[in-house]
Order: C-alpha cells, then sequence, then structure tokens
C-alpha cells in the first residue's frame, strides 16, 4: 500500500480541486453528449454510402468515429497532461514547495497527470455507454482481452511522447514540436475521423509512422469485429515498437531536461 | 558544520530580444549571480543573508535546496553533496518563502498538510499527529477550511506548518516577512526567534534585505552585494573587520560594505 500512497494523494487532491469546480465537470460531460449526436446525425446523413471504406470496421460510421473521438481523448490527454501537471503547480505556486520534496519530479509529473487519464477513461465510458445505450452501438463481438492490451500499449506509447513533450516543454518553455507533431497531424492522418484507406497512398504511408493510426484500428477491430490478439498483431506488435523506441527515448530526453532546467535555473518557471 | 559553501558560482543566461538574436545568433549574455560564495554554518544556527534586491540571496537559497545546480564550487548539507544526495537532503530540510501563493486555494489548510505530508512520506498516523503539535505551536484556528478564505497572516502560518511538517533540521527562509503588515511581520519574528531557533533548535538560514530583521533574527550575518559576499560574522567581528566603532550601527555598516 505504500508505494500507492502518493499516486493516491495526487489523485485525491486532484479530485478535490476539481469537485470544486462543478460547473465545468458538467460542461465537460454535456459536450460529450453534443459530440455523440453530431456524429450520429453526420452518420445518418451518410446512411451507408461510405460502407465501401468501412468494410473492413463492420460499415458503421457512427461505431468507426465513436471509437474515434473517444480514444484520441488518450492521445491529447497524454500529450498535454505532463507538461499541464508542471504548469498547474506553477500557477498554483505549488511547484517550487513540491519539488522540495523528497518526491522525484519525474515522479510528480507522473503522478499529477494521473487525474486526467482517469477523467479520459470515464469520459470513454461514458462516451461508449451513450452510444451502446441511446445509438445502438454494438458490443456483442467485443474481445476484451484485446482491447485491454491494444488500450495498455495506447497509453504507453502515447504517455512516452507526453513525457518527450513535456522535456521539450521544461527546457524550451513554451515551443514544443512534437506535441503540435503529433497531436495536430494524428488528428488528421490517424483516422480518428475516417478511416485512412480513404487518403491518397503516400499520406496513408505516413499515417503508418502515428502510433494512434495502429492504436484505433486495434481498437476498432477488437471492439467492432471481435479481432482476436492474433489477428490484430501487426497493430499490437507496431504499438509495441513505439513503446520500445520511446520509452526509453523519453526517460532519457526528461532526465537531459531535468537536469538542464536545474543547471539554467528555470526548473521552476514555466 | 550542517552546511558548507565552498566557492560557489552561479551565471544565468539572459534571454536575448529578436533585435539580438538576429544581430548576434550566436553570442550569449550572462549575468554573474554568486561569485564564488563561501561561508559555513553550525547546527542551530541563525544565518541571515543581508543584501539589496538581486544580489544573489534567493539564487544562494534554491542552490541550498537544491532547486538550482551551481556552476561551480561544492555544496554540502549534512555532510552530503548536494549533486549527488539531493534526495537524502531534501527530506531534512524545509523553505519558506514570502509568497502569498504556495499552498493550494481550494483545498483545506489540514487537506494541504495531508498532502505534503504524504510527499514527505509521512504515515497518517505521523501526519495527524504532527497537525496537533503544530497547532499548539501555531495556534491556527481552523484547519477545515479553504486555504484561499484565511487571512495573509494565517495563510503564512499555514505556509510555515507546511515547512515545518516533516520536522526539517534546517529551514531556509526566503524574505518569510516580505508580504506581512508589521503586526504579524512581528509575530513571524518572534515565532522564528523563540520557537524555532530557542525552543526548537532548528538551523536557520534566511534571506532578507531589512536590516533590523537580521539584526533581531541572526546570530551570523553575511552581506552579499553583486553575488559577492563582502562581509561574514557575528555583528561585533563585522565592526572590527571593517574598523568602524562597536556603536556604528548595522544600517550604517551595510551601507558603507555595500558602497
Amino acid at each position: 500500500m505504500g508505494a500507492f500512497r502518493k499516486p493516491l494523494a495526487f489523485l485525491k487532491r486532484d479530485f478535490l480541486i476539481n469537485s470544486s469546480y462543478k460547473a465545468a465537470f458538467l460542461f465537460q460531460y454535456g459536450s460529450i453528449v453534443f459530440s455523440v449526436l453530431t456524429f450520429f446525425f453526420i452518420a445518418k446523413l451518410f446512411g451507408k454510402n461510405v460502407s465501401s471504406y468501412l468494410v473492413e470496421y463492420g460499415g458503421d460510421y457512427f461505431s468507426f468515429v465513436l471509437i474515434g473521438i473517444a480514444f484520441y481523448g488518450y492521445l491529447s490527454t497524454a500529450m498535454g497532461s505532463f507538461t499541464e501537471a508542471i504548469g498547474k503547480e506553477q500557477s498554483c505556486g505549488t511547484l517550487e514547495v513540491l519539488l522540495l520534496t523528497p518526491t522525484k519530479i519525474s515522479h510528480i509529473i507522473g503522478y499529477g497527470a494521473l487525474w486526467n487519464f482517469f477523467f479520459t477513461s470515464l469520459n470513454v465510458l461514458v462516451y461508449i455507454l451513450l452510444g451502446i445505450l441511446f445509438f445502438h452501438f454494438p458490443i456483442a463481438k467485443i474481445n476484451l482481452p484485446a482491447v485491454i492490451i491494444i488500450l495498455i500499449l495506447t497509453i504507453i506509447s502515447f504517455s512516452s511522447l507526453g513525457i518527450i513533450s513535456a522535456s521539450f516543454i521544461l527546457v524550451l518553455k513554451r515551443a514544443d514540436p512534437i506535441n503540435w507533431l503529433f497531436s495536430g497531424v494524428s488528428r488528421f492522418l490517424g483516422g480518428v475521423y475516417f478511416p485512412i484507406s480513404i487518403l491518397p497512398g503516400w499520406v496513408q504511408r505516413i499515417s503508418r509512422f502515428l502510433p494512434i493510426t495502429y492504436s484505433l484500428e486495434g481498437m476498432r477491430k477488437a471492439m467492432l469485429l471481435g479481432s482476436s490478439i492474433k489477428d490484430i498483431w501487426p497493430d499490437i506488435s507496431a504499438l509495441i515498437l513505439f513503446s520500445v523506441i520511446f520509452l526509453p527515448l523519453s526517460i532519457w530526453g526528461f532526465k537531459f531536461a531535468i537536469n538542464k532546467a536545474k543547471k539554467q535555473g528555470s526548473l521552476i518557471y514555466y | 558544520m550542517i552546511i558548507e559553501v565552498n566557492k560557489v558560482s552561479k551565471k544565468f543566461i539572459i534571454r536575448k530580444n529578436l533585435i539580438e538574436a538576429l544581430c548576434h545568433p550566436f553570442k550569449t549574455r550572462t549575468v554573474l549571480a554568486l561569485d564564488s560564495v563561501s561561508f559555513q554554518i553550525e547546527k542551530g544556527e541563525s544565518f541571515a543573508i543581508l543584501g539589496p534586491n538581486g544580489a544573489g540571496k534567493t539564487t544562494l537559497i534554491k542552490i541550498l535546496s537544491t532547486l538550482i545546480l551551481p556552476d561551480e564550487g561544492k555544496v554540502k548539507l549534512f555532510g552530503y553533496d548536494l549533486k549527488t544526495h539531493s534526495e537524502i537532503i531534501k527530506s531534512r530540510i524545509g523553505l519558506l518563502t514570502g509568497e502569498e501563493r504556495n499552498l493550494y486555494w481550494c483545498l483545506t489548510g489540514r487537506q494541504n498538510l495531508e498532502f505534503f505530508g504524504t510527499m514527505y512520506n509521512l504515515s497518517k498516523k505521523q501526519i495527524s499527529d504532527r497537525i496537533n503539535e503544530l497547532n499548539n505551536i501555531l495556534e491556527i484556528d481552523d484547519w477545515d477550511k479553504p486555504f484561499e478564505t484565511y487571512s495573509v497572516g494565517m495563510k503564512q502560518r499555514l505556509a510555515l506548518a507546511r515547512c515545518l511538517i516533516s520536522d526539517p533540521e534546517v529551514i531556509f527562509l526566503d524574505e518569510p516577512t516580505k508580504s506581512l503588515d508589521p503586526g504579524s511581520a512581528h509575530k513571524v519574528r518572534n515565532f522564528i526567534k523563540e520557537t524555532l531557533v530557542r525552543k526548537l533548535k532548528k538551523t536557520i538560514f534566511f534571506a532578507t534585505h531589512q536590516i533590523d530583521e537580521a539584526t533581531q533574527l541572526a546570530d551570523r550575518i553575511a552581506i552579499i552585494s553583486q553575488g559577492k559576499i563582502k562581509a561574514c560574522g557575528k555583528i561585533e567581528e563585522l565592526q572590527r573587520e571593517w574598523k568602524v566603532d562597536k556603536h556604528t550601527s548595522l544600517n550604517d555598516l551595510y551601507l558603507k560594505i555595500t558602497g
């Protein structure tokens, strides 16, 4: 239990802080409802006309896009939460006193992002539940072990990118090429709103360099078609490869950034 | 010696504006914040670093409290090298600044202390006992209201409680009375002198630009100007070193030393 005390303390702190802003909490869920409704009616508008591109995902645009927007949340959370963890402490004026405690800065940033991941998971659940309860989102074929494996690998590979992004922010303060590259480009090329097979061939090849492409592909196949781990192994192995490359790189980059910021004297400035 | 500072220097790079960056892209401008600073502090001592704004006091406190790495020189706390043993050092020090915002405003006083106590690896029981002890020392009337609703003076007491939650051996104070009215500042100074130094035997290192604060609280004073320690010792030692008579006030001596 001792090992969990600090992460739990961060979760409790962020719950208490966030629950004091009840209106923002409610608006967040209101916007999820409107987002689901928007895509439901877009799907209704096109009917089955888009199905040729969607055959490999079961043929239903609403189910396709619901998974896209729900799980894209993990990418934006991973890309933003680690830097946000530093920024929030800085704006509260607590970064300095927190860095003075015998808690490693990597833990401060990691635990500080936990609430956002928890909240994103809650959002994903709400998206999927709304889809199931009101819009006939299919769950009969779902392969839960495959979904869990894809989810874990998604969080690891996206978080590695988020940690690299936080390292840039620690040193450069504002300019963060990683966040721009992966958040912005992934939304367009990663197959969030449409299947990448609709894109020109050379653009599709670029999208193969983005972890979100494999994450969404694997997730859709496991959720909508009930594909087995063996069936989605190409997506799983790609995500493992991204994790193996980016995780050590992110840890090294983060240590380098901390050391540089401590030497610059800019660790406490955001 | 509990703190040993040996020839510590620190330079900061000054950010270039657009014109400078275009005209001299490879030239860096630096400012010398600390210039070969050396001193030692004994256990239980109250030591003041006195100097004008921008003299390097805060930089020195941030180096001693592990937030900034020096460019040159060696710093040891409790016999541990600051560069290699910062985690051990951090568990034995506390820092209080004069800033009003250093606790979470939406959390209550108690919730803040529980959070920071956990960060210092204290158990639930230890935190609860410590809050009771601090209640006796600091006389905080209500621990269970949001931090933002406390008065400025009470906020500073809670910040002190946060600083003392881990029962640190060395306490760094960076202009602790900066944002307080004269009455509250007087109470904080009394608390530092009577409780922290005399009763609890803490080692105190504090930065100030207020001469009366240094006189009232410090056993020894280091006068710093433009990153250099110009004089260090008890007031009578400084008077002898700077060849002024013993009735010369610290104020006059300070003006003479800092030019």
